[in-house]
């Protein structure tokens, strides 16, 4: 039961992808960009990202990080403030500890979803759940950009012994 | 209508706790929608809130629905109420961006939205089930006149990507092939005798008799090209009049390929309690609420105000907060109550002296991203070209959804779509585009299922509401663990501070959850507020 309806309080959950990743997904906004005339058409921005294939198939760091993490710490790292903030990994002391950080994305932490299993409610899954070896990518990654200068690096099997979110019972 | 849980027979509350003792709340809770008890909103008319003690105050953080309904009650029993409103206009995720808007997220990107003046796009809510009571009971005291909102419509599509060559079906067909097999599938098992241990000899005659009719079987309980399935499916050529009036029923599509395209998942979609007709939608869009609520409430909503900290004593709460409008130093409020219905994401993150119980609440409950994309186009074509008026488009694209406006149908001018609603993964990277790549995503995507798209398109906006300043995120999401170990906690009065919004309700991401859970919370501060001056 992967997902049963749509609505504010009933989404779909999966991630999964058509026919449109990578190439297609050039090739239509190819095609959008081409078609659109005006001076009402949206601007005309060639490094339009293309999805990832499938968050299980991102697979570095970076890849990671840009397309999920970035969502909320920005593009820079430089987090944001608005009613509350998300925090700014850039130079952030906090991220000294590869420990703190890798609980951090394996539990969440206030209103961030964890990575470590997904955010489900009821049958549905509304985030992303990432391997450790993923968790172990980002972590390094986030540690050593943004101006952060950590030079140890984590393993997977040094994720897997953090504490994870309990797991959901499988579909 | 009113099925309380007072009708529950002792078999069927005896069924439901064996349900949730073996399966969880989550089990629990489906039996209790199936049996049409659990999601019907909790409202059971307006508050009557009596003999509120002279001179008692509330101060209310959030000029949300549930923030400005709790508003409008306490004022009407006698409270001195302040709202604080972070946002500079009421309604919080009641919200509609509409031509001229303009919308700064979280990270600086401003998007000025270029709709024709009538049109619009609501970025949060959408529409209001015929049972959410209490949503439609504001509606009708604010004087913020509803109309239909279209949720299923037969005429739009399903569509997957790896199905049918990536061309999408019209509802009708899938659901009436699906429908169909599947009746006679089951009418050949029954004449088999494959449920003889199961159905009476008896009952076997009308359950044959009710496949023919639920499923448009033919006199050999066959579903086949036929005037009976056409009628569900539709026609190749619809019947008309005069000479060429004569209809060319349609083919239905093999069960296997019904099967396989796995478009049978959204069959059920508009089944559900909360989806099923009617619904509405405030006219003008889903922001007429909120500005109504604002206009009732007046001078009682302090805009522009950022909550930085909450602090309890004996006699009262007092909350610090940022003037965004007048930079300098911190203001105070202060009253007898507070009342705060900051969503979680916000809340977790400001000082405030509570016990560690409610604490640990605050902090169970992670907030899901979602995405939505308003896409403006010159020509109604899905109307003029597709019969399609209001109604959703579900697709295994990551836009998810297609939604067609229920207004300004057969208007013959501009239309707004509802180019994108996402939640999840997808949610996420598209969050992180910018809200320009973000409509171009979503142009990419709906090409494939409306060609029209490239030709037509005007232009668009896009709302990612994991940043979206107030909310940081699109609602609360409580798994069945966090749910057992903190909701009623979170639900709990402390000492003179009650948490209410969407988050603490079992309607997540409904307004209703919001106003309910914000009526029961005041009904429970008013009992406190009358108990302190018995004792006083």
């Amino acid at each position: 039961m992967r997902r049963l309806r749509q609505g504010p309080g009933r989404p779909a959950a999966t991630c999964r992808r058509g026919g449109c990743g990578g190439a297609t997904l050039a090739l239509a906004l190819a095609l959008v960009l081409a078609l659109a005339p005006g001076p009402k058409a949206v601007a005309v921005d060639a490094a339009a990202p293309a999805l990832a294939p499938e968050p299980r198939n991102l697979t570095t760091g970076a890849d990671i990080y840009a397309h999920l993490c970035q969502s909320c710490h920005m593009a820079q790292g430089e987090g944001a403030v608005g009613a509350g903030h998300f925090p700014k990994l850039a130079g952030n002391p906090a991220l000294r500890s590869w420990e703190y950080v890798g609980v951090t994305v394996l539990n969440g932490r206030h209103g961030m979803p964890p990575f470590g299993s997904w955010a489900q409610m009821g049958p549905l899954r509304l985030s992303v759940r990432l391997s450790d070896a993923q968790v172990a990518e980002v972590v390094n990654y986030v540690r050593s950009h943004f101006g952060n200068r950590f030079s140890d690096r984590v393993r997977a099997d040094q994720i897997k012994a953090l504490p994870h979110p309990t797991q959901p019972a499988a579909d | 209508m009113n099925k309380g849980p007072e009708r529950v027979s002792p078999t069927r509350r005896e069924l439901l706790r064996m349900i949730g003792l073996s399966a969880g709340s989550t089990a629990l809770y489906q039996a209790m929608t199936s049996l049409g008890l659990a999601a019907e909103s909790p409202y059971r008319g307006p508050v009557d809130l009596q003999g509120t003690p002279p001179g008692a105050s509330v101060l209310i953080l959030g000029a949300g629905m549930a923030g400005m309904s709790a508003a409008y009650e306490l004022r009407k029993a006698g409270y001195k109420v302040q709202v604080l409103e972070y946002n500079h206009r009421p309604g919080g995720r009641n919200w509609s961006l509409r031509g001229g808007d303009r919308y700064t997220e979280l990270g600086g990107a401003t998007q000025e939205c270029r709709f024709d003046s009538d049109l619009y796009i609501n970025p949060g809510p959408w529409r209001i089930p015929y049972h959410h009571r209490g949503m439609l009971n504001y509606c009708k005291l604010l004087k913020v006149p509803l109309e239909p909102f279209i949720q299923v419509n037969y005429n739009a599509y399903l569509h997957s990507s790896r199905a049918f060559g990536g061309k999408p079906r019209r509802y009708r067909e899938i659901k009436a092939d699906y429908q169909g097999h599947v009746a006679e599938l089951l009418a050949k098992a029954t004449s088999q005798r494959a449920l003889d241990a199961f159905v009476s000899a008896e009952d076997q005659e009308r359950l044959l008799e009710s496949l023919r009719t639920w499923g448009a079987l033919d006199k050999q309980f066959s579903y086949v090209q036929s005037e009976a399935s056409s009628l569900r499916r539709g026609f190749d050529k619809a019947p008309g009049g005069g000479l060429s009036a004569r209809p060319v029923a349609s083919k239905p599509v093999g069960l296997s390929q019904v099967l396989d395209s796995r478009l049978w998942e959204h069959i059920p979609d508009g089944d559900y309690f909360d989806m099923q007709q009617a619904l509405f939608q405030p006219v003008g869009g889903m922001g007429r609420i909120g500005e109504a609520f604002g206009r009732e409430l007046g001078p009682l909503i302090r805009y522009n105000a950022r909550v930085v900290e909450i602090h309890q004593d004996e006699r009262g709460v007092s909350v610090a907060f940022e003037d965004l409008a007048a930079p300098g130093p911190r203001v105070t409020a202060r009253a007898d109550w507070c009342l705060c219905t900051l969503p979680l994401s916000v809340l977790a993150q400001i000082p405030m002296n509570v016990g560690s119980s409610l604490a640990s609440a605050i902090a169970a409950v992670p907030y899901a991203p979602a995405i939505k994309v308003g896409l403006q186009f010159k020509r109604r074509f899905w109307e003029e070209d597709e019969d399609i008026y209001g109604g959703i488009t579900y697709t295994d694209l990551p836009i998810n959804n297609i939604g067609y406006p229920s207004h300004g149908q057969h208007s013959g001018g501009k239309g707004v779509l509802l180019g994108a609603y996402i939640w999840g993964g997808d949610g996420m990277e598209f969050t992180s585009m910018s809200p320009a790549e973000r409509v171009q995503a979503a142009l990419a995507y709906g090409a494939q299922i409306h060609p029209q798209y490239p030709r037509e398109f005007d232009n668009g906006v896009a709302v990612a509401w994991s940043r979206v300043p107030y909310t940081m995120g699109c609602f609360g999401i409580w798994s069945d663990e966090a749910r057992a170990s903190h909701y009623d906690d979170l639900c709990a009065i402390d000492g003179r501070i009650a948490l209410a919004g969407e988050h603490a309700s079992f309607i997540n991401g409904w307004q209703e959850g919001a106003v309910t859970s914000a009526l029961d919370a005041i009904e429970r501060l008013h009992q406190r507020a009358l108990a302190q001056r018995a004792v006083s």
